[in-house]
């Protein structure tokens, strides 16, 4: 055990650092899910691209820096710590990117990789329908083979990214007698092609961040498979073991947000309050407690262990922190914090957003029952 | 950066826990209980020949010589067993303190049993079997004093009011100005938060086997959501309990600056992990975890009895809140 950084690793570090403090925007841009924001977010990670610093833990030849996962936690660190802008292509760069590495042909990783990691193209994520939410096995879009293509029919809801984004991945019923998780196929799809109809939800916050995509006998060639024929479902579960892993939510998020938090409280707060403090001195502890996990967590990956239903555990940890933090942020403001528009906007924007994160990629309640299952070994229920 | 234990510190680990399976199983914890003692001496006798008891110590007095890196991960395995008598008291309490001195050698073979009272309450633990008590005003000698016996709600640490006994010279270092009593502390709290996710790792296995075998209305009752997410929840807090346990080990071994605020962390966490477990595991358990009969109650007790030894959880929070809020 060496919790101290290498010398290259504080090299690394330092050159990340840098290049943030010259190229972060001086004024955070506006939501990107918005039309202007989106197209904001877009130049910008295409200047994080040029930099090569959009994609850090992918191999060099699709735009990364080959740097293994400890440097990419640095350079999480740093990004937070820089204030820098959020990922409007995270659904291509941490999700669909490393399955395509993983299951994706020659011929995919050149054609979809360079133009993720530039974001010349980005991705949103088409899981679930209006009857396969937490029970995603419940898919009934259909893609039926005809020839050398797949006609998509059927309706993807809560979509991310789904309004401005240029394609989207995900499962759909390949074969027609099948039921379950057998007969499903992972398949990408630009969002122009004739027969997408995308229909924009408003969230709780206000924004579009989401959508329902209506397929309409969408023919797409059969190149855009990715992993087998019906094989969708282990394709995708790929996928979102590295959403509940380490990507989706890396430990720097919290740790700054926590930071931020402090400050807020030694600025606003009653030191007197000691409740308010012990709670503030609470939600440090889960935020720094996960940054150490991680990093457990990733030496063990380093070291040839997978991550497995064990992420469950982190999805939990992380969305309930997420939560707290940010109702406590609202309360040491006290009144202030009803009002939408000011100075503290971004806690109170932070605070609807937070509330998205037991719900999404898998309800925590669904984590709870994988976690019963696969990790205490517990008889399967309902 | 490696955030990992290296093999031997692995490979030490599951031995110990391989011969604490076979020698300290459930029902001889309980016969500890029943004999009113405490104490195993054949079992100490065993982990003193293993190395265990001296890990702390330096070779020259017979010792390991090891770090409290090396030492954590025994310590969660001693607790998994809920191993009885003063390991956390001799190993990381009073044997550091007594390296280099008379003492040493015979805390690391065995033949001496030291204990420790650092919390200023009138009692001793384990008092009755040790030779032995570190006290914030110096070595206590055990020989000739009068012990009477204080119960306590853990059967394998029970308490000891003493009277007489003297204060020995330990090396020309009779007095509490020679003992650096924060550092005994530290290491006290991170062993026993080791040894508190230990003891709770074992009590989720045991409520989930109960759950596997009990049934009813006609499935077994682990097939219920309500009684799964008991124990995952319980999970979740023992398992982020861990990382931070490692750190404070980390930071000892290393007289990191911030050792006081990540030693804190590691026993209000284990402390808050132990305590939900245990309410988890009881509660999964049904009646029959509310019975005397039931292991579980060995395990729940020792975790009633040292999440509140070394500082309680609100101590321990108020300590980091006071690192970390500060400006």
């Amino acid at each position: 055990m060496d919790l101290t950084a290498t010398p290259e690793q504080e090299t690394f570090r330092a050159e990340a650092r840098n290049w943030l403090e010259a190229n972060v925007p001086a004024e955070p841009l506006p939501s990107f899910d918005t039309a202007e924001g989106f197209a904001l977010h877009r130049d910008w990670e295409r200047r994080l691209s040029d930099g090569r610093w959009s994609a850090v833990s992918w191999p060099e030849e699709y735009g990364g820096r080959g740097a293994d996962y400890l440097s990419w936690l640095i350079f999480e660190e740093e990004y937070f710590r820089a204030g820098a802008p959020g990922r409007v292509n995270q659904n291509g760069i941490f999700l669909l990117g490393p399955t395509i590495m993983e299951v994706g042909t020659a011929e995919q990783k050149a054609r979809f990789l360079p133009t993720m990691a530039s974001s010349e193209i980005v991705w949103a994520q088409a899981w679930s329908e209006p009857d396969a939410g937490s029970d995603m096995a419940s898919i009934r879009s259909t893609a039926t083979r005809d020839g050398d293509h797949w006609v998509l029919d059927g309706q993807k809801i809560w979509a991310s990214r789904a309004v401005w984004a240029d394609w989207c991945f995900g499962i759909f019923r390949s074969d027609p007698d099948s039921e379950r998780h057998r007969g499903l196929t992972f398949i990408l799809c630009p969002l122009d092609a004739p027969g997408v109809t995308v229909r924009p939800i408003r969230q709780l916050d206000g924004d579009t961040g989401f959508a329902e995509i209506f397929f309409d006998g969408v023919r797409v060639p059969v190149e855009n498979t990715l992993g087998d024929e019906g094989r969708g479902w282990y394709v995708a579960m790929a996928t979102a073991g590295f959403e509940r892993g380490v990507s989706l939510r890396s430990p720097a998020r919290f740790t700054e947000a926590a930071a931020r938090l402090i400050e807020l409280w030694r600025t606003h707060a009653d030191p007197a309050d000691l409740a308010l403090a012990d709670a503030v001195t609470d939600v440090w502890m889960q935020a720094e407690g996960y940054r150490l996990h991680t990093y457990q967590t990733v030496t063990a990956m380093l070291d040839g262990t997978p991550i497995g239903s064990e992420s469950s555990l982190n999805k939990i940890f992380w969305s309930e922190m997420d939560v707290r933090l940010h109702e406590l942020a609202l309360d040491i403001l006290g009144p202030e914090a009803e009002r939408m528009h000011g100075p503290h906007e971004r806690w109170v924007d932070g605070f609807l957003f937070s509330l998205s994160g037991p719900i999404y990629a898998g309800t925590n309640e669904v984590q709870r029952n994988i976690i019963a299952d696969r990790v205490l070994a517990l008889p399967k229920g309902v | 950066m490696r955030f990992a234990f290296d093999e031997d510190q692995r490979l030490f680990a599951d031995a110990l826990r391989k011969m604490l399976a076979e020698q300290c199983t459930a029902s001889q914890v309980r016969a500890v209980w029943d004999d009113g003692v405490g104490h195993d001496p054949a079992l100490w006798a065993r982990l003193a020949e293993m190395g265990v008891i001296g890990m702390l110590l330096p070779e020259t007095d017979g010792g390991l010589g090891g770090s409290m890196v090396d030492a954590v991960l025994l310590f969660r395995e001693l607790g998994r067993a809920i191993v009885p008598g003063p390991v956390i008291e001799s190993m990381a309490i009073a044997g550091p303190v007594l390296a280099g001195s008379k003492w040493a050698a015979g805390i690391a073979s065995g033949e001496l049993v030291a204990t420790a009272e650092l919390d200023g309450t009138g009692h001793v633990p384990h008092a009755s079997v040790a030779h032995v008590v570190l006290t914030p005003e110096g070595l206590l000698d055990l020989a000739g004093a009068e012990i009477d016996d204080a119960g306590g709600i853990d059967g394998g640490r029970r308490l000891g009011i003493v009277r007489g006994g003297g204060l020995v010279d330990h090396d020309g270092r009779s007095t509490a100005d020679a003992v650096d009593l924060d550092a005994a502390r530290d290491r006290a709290a991170v062993a026993t938060a080791a040894y508190l996710i230990g003891a709770s790792e074992a009590m989720i296995d045991m409520a989930g086997e109960y759950a596997r075998q009990r049934h009813q209305f006609g499935k077994p009752i682990g097939s219920f959501q309500a009684v799964k997410h008991l124990l995952a929840d319980a999970l979740l807090k023992v398992e982020f309990a861990k990382a931070p346990t490692y750190r404070a080990a980390w930071s000892v071994a290393t007289g990191a600056a911030d050792v006081a605020r990540d030693v804190s962390m590691a026993k209000a966490l284990a402390n808050e992990a132990a305590h939900a477990t245990s309410r988890a595991a009881m509660q999964v358990h049904g009646a029959i975890g509310y019975t005397w009969e039931a292991d579980l109650q060995l395990w729940m007790k020792k975790v009633w009895a040292l999440e509140r030894a070394y500082g309680t959880t609100s101590w321990h929070r108020r300590r980091v809140s006071s690192a970390v809020l500060s400006s």
